[in-house]
């Protein structure tokens, strides 16, 4: 029965609760997507946390989550101190389970 | 996408003759805060009839961006804090008008033209305005002399920056000196007024404050401290600089106003009934005002401080955020999706090369609160610790702390026993230290098949390594050994507070924390321990000291959940005192029909 969790896992995640906090609190200077070498055409900030969040997913904003390959080059430049990576990851996770629907 | 009835919402205007139109949330003004009410409450009612009046002239923007934007970073587009057509696209109505006088008896407003709008429940997310240079200084008239606060203000520095080679910019907060660090930005020779002998006299003490101005003066301005302007000059109607009331003259070619703001209260004073208003409209934990149907979010809504317990606005993106999301669920009658308490004040900023976060109260003077500092690594950090419990952080360093987890750390008073020195030296890896604190939990939940304890009573291991099967053993017979222990007659002792609290018992954990990716897999069913389906997402609801309080204040129970269920047996009247001044709500908290659903809340990602 002990073996049941792992008590020293890796953690790769933030939660869903906390991704949406972080999301909440973006004030959207763009500085991560400034500093990300990933992606590829023009992104906005505001497409990317209401789709990070819920809803559909748009096809410039997916391509952007395949490319994102989880560098952390985001993650400095946040001046509030937010994990973009950890976002994205919960986007890519988003982008699977919608792609598992269809 | 709309339908016939939300094109009868605003019809045509009609010239001279007063109308009433109707709708079932109206929203005044659309910030951050207004917009993301009127997206929740969409969201949770696709029928109701969502208006938004507000007199600004363009979309709701992200203005923190804005320093971004002075400096060329952003274009405006880029500024939307919702994609374009959001509001078309979530069928919310927006009035492009000012409320005069809200008539809360027959509820409903009256706009500048006349026109009456009838509501269900009203928000008032109006904002703050800027205090701007005192009255009666000469020469505030001039051409150049600016207040930043909104898009309006920046567009106008950002065509004047051509020809501008000097700035003085006036104020002692985080607005004044990214404003700085904008203009030096430019290479213009920045003169920067502050009124008192440091930086953020409030929040930062005297060696953070030191380190602040020391990295402003490096990147180039020239600090002016306990200097105020006496009188502005001009030539011909534009500025030509600035007298100091230190007798000395500088000149410039723009004087940039950055003292702070004031919530824009006014509607609070023009409504039919009395609104408790002082800094800001008084609010409770769920956003109602004193008046029944009214709401209030973001700059304008003055919260009780769980830490101080005075009420004040938090004029913060990520507060107005979250007060937007609980008034749009509140309007629609979700109050169980209010639940989530805003915690501490949080701020977090970068400073040029320099990062900044304060949260909490760091630099509070209460005896018992033990204070530790440290200058290691260049940087600057400070803890208020009471027990071992954290009330304040401040950070100056090259790097940004994972600040929303430190402020998890307050909110949740989570023991730091463990991570003291880690924190201290900036170098706390909060993600798997919470994470660790929420799989022991769950381990001895579901161990002991019961309830767990309080997550500061949980006992961290110091695990930052990675595991192997050794150690998992290791840990394994450790746990074990905790299991006796807590099947002990010592804990038997406890016994009638968890039987209390037994059929409140939820997971100690959010369910979401179960996942591959947080690591807190277990491999079992569930369903076997606790045939209530009660593992809502919960938001820890088992009893837990609020944040730490400073004196005079008692721990505050947390919007009205466990603590204040067990308190209203003890004290009722106590209890009741604490809510006189929302007297119309229904003196029963909505815990028992509130919990259930919350499940719904995780639907929302």
């Amino acid at each position: 029965m002990l073996r049941m969790l792992k008590p020293n896992a890796i953690i790769l995640h933030k939660t869903r609760p906390q991704v949406g906090q972080e999301i909440q609190a973006c004030i959207g200077c763009n500085e991560c997507i400034l500093a990300c070498p990933a992606v590829a055409e023009p992104i906005t900030i505001d497409m990317l946390n209401r789709e990070t969040l819920s809803g559909s997913i748009s096809a410039p904003i997916a391509r952007f989550a395949r490319a994102c390959y989880q560098c952390g080059a985001c993650v400095a430049p946040c001046p509030v101190g937010l994990h973009r990576d950890a976002m994205m990851l919960w986007l890519k996770v988003r982008l699977l389970s919608m792609g598992a629907e269809e | 996408m709309n339908n016939e009835s939300d094109k009868k919402i605003v019809p045509g205007q009609q010239k001279g003759k007063p109308t009433h139109d109707q709708a079932d949330i109206v929203i005044i003004g659309n910030g951050i805060a207004g917009l993301t009410a009127a997206v929740e409450a969409r969201r949770l009612a696709p029928e109701k009839r969502i208006v938004i009046v507000t007199d600004q002239i363009h979309p709701t923007i992200n203005t923190p961006a804005l320093k971004q934007f002075a400096i060329a970073k952003l274009t405006r587009e880029q500024l939307l804090a919702y994609p374009a057509g959001t509001e078309r696209a979530e069928r919310i109505h927006v009035v492009s008008s000012r409320v005069t006088e809200i008539h809360a008896q027959s509820k409903y407003v009256t706009l500048s033209n006349k026109r009456g709008f009838g509501y269900e429940s009203l928000l008032i997310a109006t904002g703050s305005t800027p205090q701007g240079l005192p009255e009666n200084i000469p020469g505030r008239n001039f051409d150049g002399v600016l207040t930043l606060h909104r898009l309006q203000d920046y567009l106008d520095l950002r065509r004047r920056l051509g020809e501008v080679n000097e700035a003085i910019v006036i104020g002692g907060g985080v607005h004044a000196i990214e404003t700085v660090m904008g203009l030096l930005y430019w290479g213009i020779r920045t003169h920067w007024l502050i009124r008192g002998k440091t930086f953020m006299g409030r929040v930062l003490d005297d060696p953070a404050s030191e380190i602040v101005l020391n990295n402003v003066r490096r990147a180039g301005a020239i600090v002016h401290l306990e200097t105020e302007v006496a009188g502005i000059i001009g030539r011909v109607g534009a500025v030509a600089g600035a007298i100091t009331n230190q007798q000395e003259m500088i000149p410039c070619q723009i004087v940039l106003s950055c003292t702070g703001t004031r919530a824009a209260t006014s509607l609070a004073r023009s409504c039919t009934v009395p609104m408790m208003h002082k800094n800001g409209i008084m609010v409770d934990d769920k956003l109602r005002t004193s008046v029944r149907g009214i709401y209030a979010a973001g700059d304008v809504a003055a919260l009780k401080n769980p830490q101080t317990g005075n009420y004040e606005p938090r004029a913060q993106w990520y507060a107005a955020v979250a007060q937007g999301r609980i008034a749009g669920s509140m309007m629609v009658g979700h109050s169980e999706l209010a639940m989530q308490p805003f915690g501490v004040p949080w701020h977090a900023t970068h400073l040029g090369e320099l990062s900044m976060l304060t949260v909490g109260e760091p630099i509070s003077s209460d005896p018992r609160l033990t204070t530790l500092t440290d200058t290691s690594q260049g940087g600057y950090r400070r803890m208020s610790i009471l027990e071992d419990r954290l009330v304040g952080y401040l950070s100056l360093g090259s790097s940004q702390p994972d600040s929303l987890a430190i402020k998890r750390l307050i909110d949740e008073a989570v023991s730091i026993k463990d991570v003291t020195r880690s924190l201290l030296k900036g170098q706390f890896d909060s993600r798997s230290y919470l994470s660790n604190q929420r799989s022991h939990a769950a381990r001895n939940m579901l161990l002991l098949n019961q309830p767990a304890a309080p997550l500061k009573r949980e006992e961290a291991t110091p695990t930052r390594k990675l595991p192997n099967t050794g150690e998992l053993r290791q840990v394994a017979a450790q746990s074990q050994t905790n299991y006796v222990a807590a099947s002990h007659p010592n804990h038997q002792l406890n016994e009638p507070q968890t039987d209390q609290l037994a059929p409140m018992a939820v997971m100690p954990f959010d369910i979401d924390e179960i996942n591959p990716f947080s690591g807190n897999l277990p491999d079992v069913s569930f369903s076997g321990l606790d045939g209530t389906g009660l593992y809502s997402q919960g938001k820890f609801m088992q009893p837990r000291p609020g944040p730490a309080t400073p004196p005079p204040m008692q721990p505050q129970p947390r919007s009205g959940l466990i603590n204040g269920r067990t308190e209203q047996k003890a004290t009722p009247n106590k209890k009741e005192a604490s809510y006189k001044l929302w007297a119309y709500v229904n003196a029963e908290p909505e815990d028992n029909t509130g919990r259930r659903q919350n499940i719904h809340e995780g639907e929302r990602y």
